[in-house]
C-alpha cells in the first residue's frame, strides 16, 4: 500500500509539469492567434493552428442569438455534445454491467466492480470509512467522468469534423471538442465541489467547527504570549481563507489548462510532422496525453477528496475517541 | 454575454476588469455553466443509482457470502477433524477390546487345555494303576494257584516215589518246602 502511494505521488510529480511545459508555448501562440477573434472565424486570416480557447456554440439556445453572440438557456457547445456522449456511454456501461448482476461476476460486471471497488478503497484511504460512505458518489463520478472525457477527447475526429472549414482545411466550428477543454465544464465541477464541500463541512463539524478549523485554534496562552497566539491564529485563518478561495480557481484552470494545452500540443506536433509523418511525430505525445488524462482525473479527484478530508477528519478523530 | 458572481463582485467595471477579461477569453457564461452543472449532477445521480449502489451492495453480498462459505468450510473442516479423531478413538478402542478378547480366549483355552490334560493324565494314571492292580491280583492268584498245584504235585510225586502214605504233617512240610523253593 505504501509503495503504491509512493508510486502515485511520483507519477504526479513527474507527469504534472510536462503538459504545462509543452503547452505554454502553444498557449501563447494560440493567444496571439485568437486575440480579437469571434466565433465566426472572420479573425482567422493569419496562419492559425490550435484550438480556440472557447468552445464554439453550436446552438445558441432559447432566446439566444448567433449574430450578437447572446447565449440563452439550453445552448449547446461542441464540448457539451461530447460530454453528453461520454455521460451516456458511462451510464450505458453501468446499466449493462449491473442490470444482470450475479454473485459470480463475469466480463463487464467484473470490470465495473473492479473499478468501483478500487476507487472505493482509494477514497476510503483518503477520507476514512465514515466520510467515504457519504461522499463516494461525488468523487467516483469526478474521477470516472474526467478520465473518460479526457480519453474520449483523444479519439480521432475531435476538432477535425465540423463546420466552417477554411482554405487550409482547418475546422473552425468542430462538432466535437474535449469536454475539459471548456472552462464552463471544469468550473462547473469545481463549483459543485465547493458547494458540496461547504455542505459536508457544515454537516460534519458545524459552523463553529469550520471557523475553529480555519483559524486553527489549538492551544491557549497567557499574557503577551496569548495575544501573540491570537494574532498568529488570525493570520493563519486569513491565509487559510485565501487558500480555500483559490481552490476552485486552481481546480478549474489546472484541468482546463492541461487538457486544452494537450489538445493544442497534439495538433501542433501533428502539423510539424507534415502530411505523411504527422502520425509518427504525434505518437509519443499521444501516449503522454493518455497518461495526462489519467493523472489529471486522479489529481482532481485526489485534491477534492483531500480538501474534504482535511476539513472533516478532525470530527472523525473525535468520533473515534 | 452574462457574467459570473465573482464578476458581479468586481463591480460595474464588468467589461474592463481582469476577471471579466478571463471570463470573456474562456467563454464562460451562465447558461452553459448551469447546464453543465446540471448535466454533471444528473450523471453523478444516475451513476450513484445505477453503478455505485448496486455494485457496492453486490460486493458486500459477495463478501458476506464468501465469509459465510469460509466459516462453513472451517466448521466442516473442524467437524471432519473431530469425526476423524472420534473414528480413530473408536477404532483404537475396538482394537484394544478385540485384543483383550483374544487374550482372554487364549487364556481360557489354555486353562481349559491344562485342566483337560491334567484330567487325562489323572485318568491315564488311574487306568494304569487299576491295570497294575488287576495284573498284580491275577499274578497273586495264579501264584497261589500254582503254589497249591505244585505243592499237591510234589506231595503226590513224593508219595508215589517213596510209596508211603504221607502224613498230614509231612504233606504240610513238603508244601512249605516247595513254596520256599518257588519263592526263591
Amino acid at each position: 500500500m505504501n509503495f503504491r502511494r509512493f508510486l502515485l505521488a511520483l507519477t504526479l510529480f513527474v507527469a504534472l509539469p510536462f503538459p504545462t511545459l509543452f503547452g505554454a508555448e502553444e498557449a501563447t501562440a494560440a493567444e496571439s492567434a485568437s486575440a480579437g477573434e469571434s466565433h465566426h472565424g472572420d479573425g482567422h486570416k493569419e496562419k492559425h493552428h490550435g484550438l480556440p480557447k472557447t468552445a464554439p456554440i453550436l446552438f445558441h439556445g432559447i432566446g439566444g442569438d448567433p449574430e450578437s453572440g447572446k447565449v440563452g438557456p439550453l445552448a449547446v457547445t461542441n464540448s457539451m455534445v461530447v460530454m453528453l456522449i461520454v455521460a451516456a456511454g458511462i451510464i450505458l456501461v453501468a446499466q449493462l454491467a449491473t442490470r444482470k448482476a450475479k454473485i459470480i461476476p463475469g466480463g463487464l460486471q467484473n470490470f465495473v466492480e473492479w473499478l468501483v471497488e478500487s476507487l472505493y478503497g482509494f477514497f476510503e484511504g483518503v477520507l476514512g470509512a465514515h466520510m467515504v460512505k457519504k461522499t463516494f458518489w461525488f468523487f467516483a463520478t469526478i474521477f470516472i467522468f474526467i478520465l473518460f472525457s479526457n480519453w474520449f477527447g483523444l479519439l480521432p475526429g475531435m476538432g477535425t469534423v465540423g463546420w466552417n472549414v477554411d482554405s487550409t482545411g482547418h475546422v473552425h466550428e468542430p462538432l466535437l471538442r474535449g469536454v475539459n477543454a471548456d472552462l464552463n465544464m471544469t468550473l462547473a465541477m469545481a463549483a459543485i465541489f465547493m458547494v458540496l464541500w461547504m455542505y459536508w463541512c457544515l454537516k460534519e463539524i458545524g459552523p463553529g467547527g469550520v471557523v475553529g478549523h480555519i483559524f486553527a485554534v489549538k492551544g491557549h496562552g497567557s499574557g503577551f504570549f496569548g495575544i501573540f497566539l491570537v494574532v498568529v491564529f488570525i493570520c493563519v485563518g486569513v491565509i487559510e481563507i485565501v487558500s480555500i478561495g483559490v481552490r476552485p480557481v486552481a481546480l478549474t484552470f489546472r484541468l482546463y489548462g492541461n487538457i486544452f494545452a494537450g489538445e493544442n500540443m497534439l495538433e501542433s506536433v501533428m502539423m510539424m510532422g507534415g502530411l505523411y509523418l504527422g502520425w509518427l511525430a504525434v505518437l509519443p505525445f499521444y501516449l503522454l496525453e493518455v497518461l495526462v488524462g489519467l493523472v489529471q482525473a486522479l489529481v482532481f479527484a485526489l485534491l477534492t477528496s483531500v480538501f474534504t478530508a482535511l476539513m472533516c477528519e478532525h470530527h472523525e478523530e473525535e468520533h473515534s475517541h | 454575454m452574462q457574467n459570473l458572481i465573482i464578476l458581479a463582485a468586481a463591480g460595474d467595471a464588468a467589461d474592463k476588469g481582469p476577471v471579466a477579461e478571463i471570463v470573456k477569453t474562456f467563454g464562460v457564461n451562465w447558461p452553459l455553466f448551469i447546464s453543465q452543472c446540471i448535466a454533471f449532477l444528473v450523471l453523478a445521480f444516475l451513476l450513484k443509482k445505477l453503478a455505485y449502489k448496486p455494485v457496492l451492495e453486490m460486493l458486500e453480498t459477495r463478501r458476506k457470502t464468501i465469509a459465510e462459505s469460509m466459516e462453513n468450510a472451517e466448521q466442516i473442516k473442524a467437524e471432519l477433524a473431530e469425526t476423524q479423531t472420534e473414528r480413530n478413538k473408536v477404532l483404537a478402542e475396538a482394537n484394544q477390546k478385540a485384543e483383550q478378547l483374544i487374550a482372554d480366549a487364549k487364556e481360557a483355552a489354555k486353562q481349559v487345555g491344562e485342566a483337560e490334560g491334567q484330567k487325562a493324565v489323572k485318568q491315564a494314571e488311574e487306568i494304569i494303576r487299576k491295570a497294575r492292580e488287576a495284573t498284580d491280583a491275577d499274578r497273586d492268584r495264579m501264584m497261589s494257584e500254582l503254589k497249591s498245584e505244585i505243592g499237591r504235585l510234589v506231595v503226590e510225586t513224593t508219595a508215589k516215589v517213596s510209596g508211603k502214605i504221607l502224613t498230614a504233617e509231612d504233606q504240610q512240610r513238603l508244601i512249605d518246602e516247595t513254596n520256599r523253593e518257588l519263592a526263591a
